[in-house]
């Protein structure tokens, strides 16, 4: 099987987001599509698998003309897609979930016939090693293992393609390792395979080819072993980021410790101290569940402290609620752009002011709030077309910039970032990176959870390095440190 | 290309904009417009003055209560229990009108206040949804009107009492000058104030209001008090109008404060929503009542009109766009 896109273009408004890219994809091989956001990544995938359709251009399945109108009709001729979202239905069994849609198939004397149905579906499971057992309830499984299932699902059809489209943003390290997993399986057994990611890292570890994207139109393809992830990046962007990404660390000392972390503890972290400096990005490394976003939610007053003590300047600290640590110029990123960080129905300005909105006694200071939310729009590039736009309409990036505006906005002496760059292209990335640098700079302390060792290395002035809830080791100049040392210990 | 939506709206030309968002948002206007057109040719008594003032004085205590609802809603809660706390208030309002007059206002506010208070606390700190609570609330506080009165009605004498909160001030109820100043201090909360944006952060995503530093259960508490507190005047104004309070004072309230609110273009998932619409919500459900009595439409067949156009308003006013989920 072969697939064969030419010259396609699509349009949404007036915005070009494909412009006649043509794409060749054939079995046995991973092909990863990388881009910024808006590159068109998405959209020629979704092409490919029947969720758009191109207004000019033709695609070709071994020699006949291909143009599903979708997804259930591209699933038919054998090319299946599993999606960004995660889509199971946690009401239903792991089988259930797989023939989703298919159980009649299941079905005599209109009775359903579990026990077959169990059957197919560990068959599934089985065909790409995925390590997921149908007996297990979904709350019992982790978020790999879920897109796993949503693979089987896939499967099910009996493809002869799959696509992926940036199908790992959600997931932690272990997670996307089990994903990544499962695409090499799906090569072995002759599959085309082709997925779209923002992580260079997952590329590089499981992508034969290359094609990239940039502003709708094909840079070109790749032997994925024939560039550094640098010149990717650099092909991407349009300019050269091996410099630019992370922008050079303050040479001044910190100040003293602007908040210490005394023997902090809970029932999943081990007592833990450390302390951070005015001015310092301090990184924290390590798998999901290792302590470092726990003690993040504690110094923001989202988690309880069991033991052990917080001290901000000196004084106690001890935030009931995430408004206390406001309250003290603590501000807090948290994980989940939109299930945590802003409201999505609400417009940009409103998002921006919404923790200390500007205020004279009991009124709002509108006055002011839009010369604040100009000037956080400014200083983080944020694109949108007024203020008052509905933030729902920004792009990832954007969203997240206007969450970090959020906290710039409370002019706070410490800020708590969780993943601030998760699902975020490279062109916002720097910026998001330059601005907290420049935050530091003004002697802001900074406590930096991520998944992304680059960001962590690149960023950070010391970084902790966590695993099962304990601090395992501090690495001081990270520059000088390798990925390969941090995960060492992290694992 | 996403960063480029925002611009795509923009650019639409203004006549298609006109389409579909105005007709949403001004199709309260359209339909009490309507109605009042169609009540004024089917029977000359609708427009006349003292049939207007009629409908102000049926409007004021649904609207003052559908007020306190529109915060409610907004924080994307519920309040089922303002029909019983209207009870509560007016019992309140009558027993100590005999004695102390127009003051009676205080004990009948602090009343619809108090019962705010246990709503909101039990929402807020014990974490129990809005709905169940207010339903409980509702029996409980209509059971306590049940227990002190015996079911039988309690009159309001109080001439001072009766003057001011039932009287007229130049041809114009009373009443009707009080909600106008109850409108005006809501629409202040709402718009202006720090309050009314956390109202709407709440409802827009509470868990995203919380993390970001916004004290929801007090300013939870603080809405189901003004609710509360509104309430009160509402049963202050329908005892005075009544002169008598009973067991069975706003009744279906509560219903019919939801429907306003609704009507005038306030979606239940919250987060946004206005003072105008509860308004005009308020004299459209009113209206309709009012006008339908006056044409003499059969009593009986009267709840399926009002039914139909709750359904038909929201099936117009809805943003489906915006509201992913509908429920």
């Amino acid at each position: 099987m072969r697939i064969v896109a030419k010259d396609l273009s699509r349009s949404f408004g007036s915005t070009r987001a494909l412009s006649g890219v043509s794409v060749t994809l054939a079995p046995g091989k991973v092909r990863a599509l990388v881009g910024e956001n808006g590159a068109g990544k998405s959209t020629l995938l979704k092409i490919l698998a029947g969720a758009e359709r191109p207004d000019s251009g033709r695609m070709m399945l071994d020699g006949r003309s291909y143009a599903p109108r979708s997804v259930v009709e591209a699933t038919g001729l054998g090319v299946g897609l599993v999606f960004q979202e995660i889509t199971i239905n946690p009401s239903l069994t792991v089988a259930e979930n797989i023939f989703a849609g298919r159980l009649s198939r299941f079905r005599r004397h209109g009775l359903l016939r579990a026990a077959a149905l169990d059957r197919a579906a560990q068959a599934l499971l089985d065909s790409f090693s995925a390590e997921v057992s149908v007996a297990r309830p979904l709350s019992a499984l982790d978020l790999g293992q879920w897109k796993c299932i949503e693979v089987a699902r896939a499967l099910s059809a009996s493809p002869r393609a799959l696509l992926f489209d940036e199908s790992t943003a959600f997931l932690n390290h272990r997670e996307v390792d089990i994903v990544l997993e499962a695409m090499r399986a799906l090569k072995r057994q002759g599959l085309i395979v082709a997925f779209v990611s923002h992580h260079l890292a997952e590329v590089g570890a499981v992508a034969d080819e290359l094609t990239i994207l940039k502003d709708g139109r094909k840079i070109g393809d790749y032997e994925a072993n024939a560039l550094s992830r640098d010149q990717i990046q650099g092909l991407m962007v349009g300019r050269d980021l091996s410099k630019g990404l992370f922008p050079p660390r303050a040479a001044q000392a910190h100040s003293d410790n602007l908040m210490r972390f005394e023997e902090v503890a809970d029932h999943r972290l081990k007592p833990s101290s450390f302390a951070l400096g005015g001015g310092e990005i301090v990184g924290i490394a390590g798998l999901k569940g290792a302590g470092g976003q726990r003690i993040l939610e504690m110094a923001a007053g989202v988690a309880p402290l069991q033991s052990g003590e917080m001290k901000l300047v000196g004084a106690s600290f001890r935030p009931r609620i995430p408004a206390d640590a406001w309250d003290r110029g603590v501000a807090y990123l948290p994980g989940n752009r939109t299930g945590e960080g802003l409201i999505v129905g609400a417009s940009v300005l409103d998002n921006l002011v919404m923790a200390r909105p500007p205020r004279r006694g009991p009124l709002f200071d509108r006055g002011r709030a839009r010369k604040l939310a100009g000037a956080l729009i400014r200083r983080l590039f944020i694109k949108t077309s007024v203020p008052q736009a509905r933030a729902g309409a920004l792009s990832g990036g954007n969203l997240q910039k206007v969450v970090l505006g959020k906290c710039f906005a409370v002019d706070p002496r410490v800020l708590l970032l969780n993943n601030p760059t998760r699902g975020v292209d490279v062109g916002a990335r720097a910026e998001i990176y330059r601005s907290l640098r420049e935050a530091a700079g003004r002697g802001v302390g900074i406590l930096l959870a991520s998944e992304d060792l680059n960001e962590l290395i690149g960023l950070s002035d010391r970084i902790l390095v966590m695993r099962t809830g304990r601090i395992v080791t501090i690495v001081n100049g990270p520059a000088l440190a390798s990925e390969d040392v941090i995960i060492r210990h992290m694992t | 290309m996403t960063s480029a939506k925002p611009h795509v709206d923009i650019e639409q030309p203004a006549s298609r904009r006109f389409g579909r968002d105005h007709v949403r948002r001004f199709f309260p206007v359209f339909l009490l417009i309507a109605l009042a057109a169609a009540f004024s040719l089917t029977s000359t008594r609708f427009l006349q003055f003292n049939n207007l003032m009629i409908v102000a004085q049926q409007a004021v205590v649904l609207l003052v209560a559908a007020l306190g609802m529109t915060f409610v809603v907004i924080a994307g809660s519920i309040d089922l229990s303002v029909g019983a706390i209207v009870a509560i208030a007016a019992l309140v309002a009558a027993k100590t009108s005999a004695s102390i007059g127009l003051f009676a206002i205080l004990p009948a506010c602090a009343g619809g206040a108090a019962c705010g208070l246990v709503n909101g606390s039990i929402v807020a700190k014990g974490k129990v949804p809005s709905f169940i609570v207010t339903l409980g609330a509702m029996v409980v506080y209509r059971g306590i009107v049940l227990y002190f009165t015996r079911g039988a009605p309690v009159s309001i004498e109080n001439e001072a009492f009766l003057d001011v909160y039932s009287g007229r001030t130049a041809g114009i109820p009373n009443s009707v000058l009080i909600a106008v100043v109850l409108i005006g201090v809501s629409a202040f909360m709402l718009n202006l104030t720090v309050f009314g944006r956390e109202v709407r952060a709440i409802g827009g995503g509470e868990r995203i209001a919380h993390l970001s530093g916004i004290r929801v259960d007090r300013v939870k508490v603080a809405i189901f008090v003004l609710s509360g507190l509104l309430c009160g005047m509402a049963g202050l104004l329908q005892g005075a109008r009544a002169m008598a309070a009973t067991a069975q004072l706003g009744e279906g309230l509560e219903l019919d404060a939801i429907a306003a609110v609704v009507v005038g273009g306030t979606p239940l998932t919250g987060g946004v929503g206005s003072i105008q619409g509860t308004i005009l919500g308020a004299l459209i459900i009113t209206i309709l009542s009012n006008g339908m009595n006056i044409i003499g439409l059969d009593p009986y067949f009267q709840n399926i009109v009002k039914g139909l156009v709750l359904v038909l308003s929201v099936f117009v006013t809805i943003d489906r766009e915006k509201i992913g989920i509908i429920k």
